[in-house]
């Protein structure tokens, strides 16, 4: 829930200094002046980055071996999409946090991304304190949106109910959960969104992440129903 | 250049359409588009002119097998061999030149037309009147037909006519009158026939390849674009976001360096996810352009205005495109001036079926309770009704929300227009 909000006071007392909560860090990013300025900048706050990698290939293999509790995860790789490489690390590290980075607006594989696990996404001109809150509520388990993947979320939950067909496996939202994405969509913060829909704070995460976890189980329901309607075989 | 690619040009023959110059331009790499586009770039009507060198040959052995059996009947032999010389050397040169495309030109056809209508106007020459009448026009109108073949290959159905007019009109001369017993001697129609056939064959491939090439050519452009994509967001899009990132940081003078990084920044994203889409609205079923609302609005963000989006194009009429688009930058402009510095806005596009639906909120200082009944009563509601016209005009609802403190939302509603059942 952070995009361009303050950084989330709650979350403020882990981290720095106290050696064991140190949250562990891995950087996957093909560019290395990106990556080790973000790298830098992880550790100045007090994270333990504990590896970094520049493909799917070595991001699967390094996260098997650290097994990170957030991945800072670029969206293009030389060998692969960031939804490959998050399928991955989740396949050998499945209570990673994945935090999608992402420097150019790739919609579709932002969205993809995010049915594969990921569960937030940042732009990469965002600030400092905005990064470090967001890998902090992402270690956490709540869910980092920005006014933009709000926009991709709704946008991808209508398109699947409006389809001529809907699958019944298709997540649906409530009507609540509909209300909260869009004023995220339109650039509230928790705060803001709690104050306006009279809830609490809390709520508002929930409600969030619900819509996030929806749509990542329902991928997989789909995936499930593809694989049983189509046979395994690779023919 | 490789021996075949040169050997490619060679064949490809003095013809450029103007579709070809264009994909050359496009064709720098060796990607696969690339590959297709020089592809498609060659001659469309090579297989007509190959095909037709196959005729050529078969009626030139008809030819010789008639000049052998006729020749016994003739005045001057020796004149009507050396004839047939020059007739079997030009078929061998043409033939070839057409073949492999040096001849494939109106110098080549032209002295083609000419020799053949030379040749048999010379039945009058080697043979007598008597046998001019008996027999058909030496060196038989088989052969002189691939001279009405090239014409139409080379310049459609109507040259392919002409031409054919032109030999069998030649034919009809040298026999002295004109057969109009068709049901007895077709001749004429025969060539006339023929030429308009090939030439309509030509033209078909040649509308065809123009097709292709144009396909071909938005292709290659698609697939440059992606890469020049992956190559601007490995270098250039990673260099702005750390400058963005350091500059904001470092504060000062610097943050304007960075707000400058980041304009930079978000206009090269633009460009390179969403080139073409803007640019090329399809028409639909109706043929009215439709274009894609989502692209539009996200060409308007900036360092402080976030647009929202679904990942799919959102359809609408460019008209419905156009008239949202100006009443968003309006409200835009109305935070820029109104709801003081540092406000941010936030774009959000929705693709509800039947409607669409865009909300332009802001996070400024809104605007005061009874601000807006004062500049009504003022009549100074300038902007807000200018943006409520537009909206209602498309039959939607513009709702404005504000509260002081609490920024401003507008909320448009419109139908989809020609899409509401």
């Amino acid at each position: 829930m952070h995009g361009d909000s303050a950084p989330d006071e709650a979350m403020g007392d882990k981290g720095k200094g106290d050696k064991d909560s140190r949250l562990r860090v891995m950087v996957v990013d093909d560019h290395p002046i990106w990556r080790d300025a973000v790298a830098r900048d992880l550790e100045d706050e007090g994270f333990e980055v504990v590896a970094t990698a520049d493909g799917v290939g070595s991001a699967g293999r390094r996260a098997a071996a650290v097994t990170p509790d957030v991945v800072l995860m670029d969206m293009q790789l030389p060998d692969g999409s960031g939804t490959e490489a998050t399928a991955a690390v989740l396949e050998v590290s499945p209570q990673t946090r994945i935090l999608v980075l992402s420097a150019s607006g790739e919609r579709d594989d932002v969205l993809e991304a995010v049915k594969a696990g990921a569960s937030g996404y940042l732009v990469k001109s965002a600030s400092r304190d905005e990064l470090v809150a967001a890998v902090r509520a992402t270690a956490a388990g709540q869910a980092v949106f920005t006014p933009g993947l709000a926009g991709l979320v709704l946008g991808e939950y209508r398109r699947m109910s409006q389809e001529p067909e809907p699958s019944p496996a298709a997540p649906k939202l409530t009507e609540r959960e509909t209300e909260v994405l869009r004023l995220v969509a339109k650039g509230l913060s928790a705060k803001q969104i709690a104050k306006r829909l009279s809830l609490s704070h809390r709520t508002v995460e929930n409600h969030v992440q619900a819509t996030l976890r929806k749509l990542q189980l329902g991928n997989r329901v789909e995936l499930t129903r593809y694989v049983i309607e189509n046979g395994l075989d690779a023919d | 250049m490789t021996v075949a690619s040169r050997w490619e040009r060679l064949l490809r023959g003095p013809r450029v359409s103007a579709a070809g110059a264009d994909i050359r331009s496009v064709q720098t790499r060796d990607t696969e588009a690339g590959r297709l586009a020089r592809d498609v770039d060659a001659d469309p009507v090579t297989p007509l002119w190959r095909g037709a060198q196959i005729l050529r040959l078969l009626s030139y052995l008809y030819s010789l097998g008639f000049q052998i059996a006729v020749n016994p009947d003739l005045d001057h032999r020796a004149t009507a061999w050396t004839l047939f010389g020059v007739l079997t050397l030009w078929t061998l040169v043409s033939g070839v030149g057409y073949f492999v495309g040096f001849a494939r030109n109106w110098y080549w056809v032209g002295t083609e037309v000419i020799l053949v209508c030379a040749l048999m106007l010379s039945t009058s020459v080697v043979a007598d009147r008597d046998w001019a009448w008996n027999n058909q026009t030496w060196p038989t109108t088989l052969w002189a037909t691939n001279a009405v073949v090239s014409v139409a290959i080379l310049s459609g159905p109507v040259g392919g006519i002409i031409a054919g007019l032109i030999v069998g009109g030649t034919s009809t001369f040298v026999k002295g009158h004109l057969n109009l017993n068709f049901g007895r001697n077709a001749t004429i129609i025969v060539i006339v026939v023929t030429g308009m056939a090939v030439g309509l064959a030509a033209l078909q491939a040649r509308r065809n390849h123009e097709k292709l090439a144009a396909a071909a050519r938005i292709a290659a452009r698609a697939e440059e674009r992606e890469r020049l994509a992956r190559e601007v967001h490995d270098g250039v899009l990673q260099v702005l976001a750390l400058i963005t990132r350091r500059g904001r940081e470092i504060g000062g003078p610097t943050a304007e360096l960075a707000a400058l990084a980041a304009e930079q920044e978000l206009q090269l994203r633009r460009m390179i996810s969403d080139t073409g889409d803007v640019d090329a609205p399809a028409p639909d079923a109706d043929g009215a352009a439709e274009t894609d609302l989502a692209a539009v609005l996200r060409a308007l963000a900036a360092d402080r205005v976030s647009v929202s989006s679904p990942a799919g194009p959102v359809m609408v009429s460019a008209h419905i495109a156009s008239e949202i688009r100006a009443a968003v930058v309006n409200a835009l402009d109305n935070t820029r001036h109104h709801a003081g510095p540092g406000a941010r806005a936030y774009v959000l596009v929705e693709d509800l079926a039947d409607d669409v639906v865009v909300s332009v909120r802001d996070d400024g200082s809104g605007i005061p309770e009874g601000r807006l009944a004062e500049a009504a009563a003022q009549g100074r509601l300038g902007v807000a009704a200018s943006i409520v016209g537009r909206i209602e005009s498309l039959g939607g609802t513009a709702v404005l929300d504000t509260e002081p403190g609490g920024g401003t939302e507008w909320e448009f509603t419109v139908p989809r227009g020609g899409r509401r059942g």
